[in-house]
């Protein structure tokens, strides 16, 4: 069910062991940082993440995959949706957590 | 598919009825309940056995009629979800006094193994790869809070019915 | 408090095992996503959106000290020092990694806690009143009965799959401090005219997207068919709820479907069949679970203690906090105390690991090593020696947890909202937290009386947005957060449905919004008039204009 695309997009997805939220990259990986994504604007290239990102799921790897809008400023993608924004940092009423603090807040 | 025997149940092999298909003698045979309770008596004298084949959204009532000429009843569950099975066995257990086998179809999980067992179903069909863990399943529990239809005594009843066997239990009750 | 015998050890045991069995079942790919949700949410594990969230089980409210450390410690070593109390008296986990819950399963069994059932198409936890046992209010203490209940609903073969998730409160006071007309089933406890213990039956309330409040299908239910008759009332329910849609799964619809005297008759009819079977335990059980719920041996002692008074006297915090956060204890000389989890400008129902560990050390030494959960999202220390207030009060002042507003405008109930949760449509905690900020001062709380905030990230109302004296509901409009405000809702005995004053506010505008509402209920009220009256009394009309100025 492929949906008219509309400006550029990225995945967004969860580690399937820990939970963390992650974003698929050019290279087919998965990264902690929003900034990393693979960004696609075009029908073609949606599709081509989609599948790597399918592939991965169907690994074991992640799940909640999710084909979202993004913005892009001086090249740097970052969620364009509210929702997708709170998952690319941490919750907004404890800066102390999450991806907000740094991309290897936890290590 | 392989079959898990939650009961220890006898049980053997039959056949599906497809369509208007007509089951030779003494054969064993499943059919959907709609086409059973159309059947005249010949239809079940002719046979060995009748099964009927029902979906988890049958009422049990429309069994009742055929509850004592039927050997066994399928109950087809469309999602694993999808608990109106487990009242449906409940029902042919205790309101029609169902003592066949009651076979469970469909996408159950090993999971739901002891669940089944519990609601009156003797056997459920599985996936070969899902048969390691659907034994491993029924293996995991052996007491229960609630009664049910495998004769356990629930740990509700079985609390005060083994005081001689069991007083430290009691004492750190009372 | 109920303490676990072998049996039901075993039980815990034998379920983490289960589960420690899935999780390998799904790293290896064996379960399928799809098949390993509904197994890893019976076991209380949801993805949120920074990470997964484990809700541990507060049967019906009720902790000890060592269970209270113990979630400390779990907070501590595999969360990120917090925890957060739920309207349905769970705690929950934000941050727990996938691969450790079961190690997590692990330590809750020892001290005979377990996340069993505290999601899903299941019954979910019991709750009750969160004075339970303790309240001079109350007519039975609701707790032996809701052990019952869990041990009966646990792990019930034929109800564990049902249309939809499903939630019983029992109260044993004439007060409702457990929203039990909001509740799939609702019970309360009554005493006939014989003087026998029994239930009035509740059933088919609901929030959610269709909020409606429970009706009575019989008014006096004999204690000893307690079981059976839930079981018949599930049986239906099981049965003839609708799982096609699964927000007309709950049973308020069948139960609106068929009517409540069709559903009271269906109940009644296979509950005939049913009772005195196997389902209702023997009396011996009873009395083996009853026995466990005692009343403390508490010395009746003055009600009149004068250090407390002198030290109220000179500390206006503290005896704000004496006439708000303490309650009517059954015993005289006696109290139970309300610990405020809404500090001003602070996250509703959120716990440090060292505040639990602080209000453990604190029932060790004043409340019979008990705590409870309220449904508001607040800690309870019950049975406590009224001379023993100022001590407490310091110690819990000291750790940001002698916020002297309970059951005032700032006593807040927030669900997590969009900073947590994957459903929600805006953010709750961020609004409960500007209008505490708005309205922090004591006095002028105290001069507004009791007043029910309610708030919830979406539609799916786990803030009680309904039930809110004022309620709020956040919506997603285009991609901006946009609050909703209701009026007139109540959890309480007169509970009541919140209705929508208008249109809906940015986060700014809905605490502004707030404020006019209250101005209105205070330029209006009469003497000692509270607010649920006041507007009950005038209407929305003027609240709107105040709101909204349309003229």
């Amino acid at each position: 069910m492929a949906k008219k695309i509309s400006g550029p997009q990225m995945v967004i997805a969860n580690r399937l062991d820990d939970g963390r939220v992650v974003f698929l990259t050019s290279s087919g990986d998965w990264s902690a940082r929003a900034a990393d994504a693979a960004v696609a604007d075009d029908d073609v290239s949606v599709d081509a993440l989609r599948s790597v990102a399918s592939a991965s799921e169907a690994a074991n790897r992640v799940l909640s995959v999710e084909v979202i809008e993004a913005d892009v400023h001086n090249g740097v993608p970052h969620p364009a949706h509210m929702k997708f924004a709170m998952q690319a940092k941490g919750p907004s009423v404890r800066a102390d957590l999450g991806y907000q603090v740094s991309p290897d807040w936890e290590r | 598919m392989v079959l898990i025997n939650l009961t220890g149940i006898t049980t053997e092999a039959w056949t599906h009825l497809e369509d208007d298909m007509m089951p030779g003698a003494d054969t064993r045979v499943a059919a959907p309940l709609a086409r059973l309770t159309e059947e005249a008596e010949g239809f079940f004298a002719a046979v060995e056995a009748v099964g009927a084949v029902v979906s988890t959204d049958a009422d049990y009532r429309s069994l009742a009629p055929l509850a004592n000429k039927l050997s066994f009843v399928v109950i087809d569950f469309p999602a694993f979800g999808d608990g109106r099975g487990f009242s449906l066995a409940v029902r042919l257990r205790k309101d029609l006094g169902f003592t066949g086998e009651i076979r469970a179809t469909g996408p159950v999980i090993p999971d739901q193994a002891i669940h089944l067992m519990r609601s009156g179903f003797d056997t459920v069909e599985v996936e070969d790869k899902r048969e390691a863990a659907f034994k491993a399943a029924l293996k995991r529990y052996s007491v229960f809070y609630q009664s049910d239809y495998t004769g356990r005594t629930a740990l509700t009843h079985a609390r005060h019915a083994v005081q001689e066997r069991r007083p430290e239990q009691q004492r750190k009750a009372s | 408090m109920y303490a676990y015998d072998d049996y039901d050890h075993a039980l815990v045991n034998a379920r983490v095992a289960e589960f420690r069995d899935q999780v390998n079942r799904r790293l290896s790919g064996e379960l399928t996503e799809e098949e390993f949700r509904p197994l890893r949410l019976m076991n209380g594990v949801y993805l949120q959106l920074h990470a997964y969230m484990l809700r541990v089980a507060v049967p019906y409210g009720t902790l000890s000290a060592d269970q209270l450390r113990k979630l400390a410690h779990i907070a501590r070593k595999y969360d990120k020092g917090y925890g957060h109390f739920t309207t349905r008296q769970n705690i929950q986990f934000n941050w727990p990694k996938l691969v450790d819950v079961p190690d997590i399963l692990d330590e809750l069994a020892d001290v005979e806690m377990h996340a069993i059932q505290t999601s899903g198409n299941c019954i979910r936890n019991v709750t009750t009143d969160q004075f339970a046992g303790a309240a001079a209010d109350e007519v039975a203490d609701p707790r032996p009965y809701a052990e019952l209940i869990r041990q009966w609903s646990t792990f019930h073969p034929e109800f564990t799959f049902l249309p939809r998730k499903f939630k019983i409160a029992i109260t044993g006071a004439g007060a409702d401090r457990a929203a039990v007309k909001w509740h799939d089933i609702g019970l309360v406890l009554k005493k006939n005219d014989a003087g026998e213990i029994g239930f009035a039956v509740i059933v088919g309330g609901g929030m959610g997207r269709t909020p409606v409040i429970g009706k009575t299908i019989r008014d006096f239910l004999p204690e000893a068919d307690l079981l059976s008759y839930l079981e018949a009332i599930l049986r239906v329910y099981n049965e003839q709820g609708r799982r096609d849609n699964k927000y007309k799964a709950r049973i308020k619809i069948l139960v609106d479907a068929l009517g409540a005297e069709e559903y009271a008759r269906l109940t009644e009819e296979e509950w005939q069949a049913i009772r005195h079977h196997p389902v209702d335990v023997p009396a011996e059980e009873v009395a083996r679970i009853h026995a466990f719920f005692k009343a403390p041996p508490l010395p009746v002692l003055s009600d009149d203690v004068p250090t407390v008074d002198a030290f109220a006297e000179k500390n206006f915090l503290f005896a704000a906090w004496l006439k708000n956060n303490v309650s009517a204890h059954k015993v005289p000389g006696h109290v139970n105390i309300t610990i405020s989890l809404k500090p001003h400008g602070g996250i509703p129902g959120d716990a440090s690991h060292s505040q639990m560990d602080l209000v453990a050390a604190l029932a060790d030494r004043y409340s019979q090593g008990e705590v409870r959960v309220s449904h508001e999202q607040n800690l309870i220390l019950p049975h406590v020696a009224k001379k023993d207030l100022p001590a407490i009060w310091a110690d819990l002042d000291e750790a940001g947890l002698g916020t002297a507003n309970a059951g005032l405008l700032t006593d807040v109930i927030a669900c997590p909202g969009l900073d947590y949760c994957a459903l929600a449509n805006a953010r709750s905690i961020p609004l409960a937290q500007s209008i505490s900020a708005r309205f922090d001062d004591i006095k002028r709380l105290m001069d507004i009386g009791p007043l029910k905030i309610k708030i919830s990230g979406c539609i799916n109302s786990c803030g009680h947005h309904h039930a809110g004296h004022i309620g709020i509901l956040g919506v997603d409009r285009k991609g901006e957060e946009s609050y909703q405000l209701l009026l007139g809702g109540s959890g309480a005995e007169d509970a009541s449905k919140a209705a929508i004053l208008g249109p809906g506010f940015d986060e700014a505008g809905i605490v502004d919004a707030v404020e006019k509402v209250v101005a209105v209920y205070l330029g209006e009220r009469e003497d000692g008039e509270e607010f649920l009256s006041t507007y009950r009394r005038l209407g929305p009309d003027i609240f709107k204009e105040a709101v909204y100025g349309t003229h």
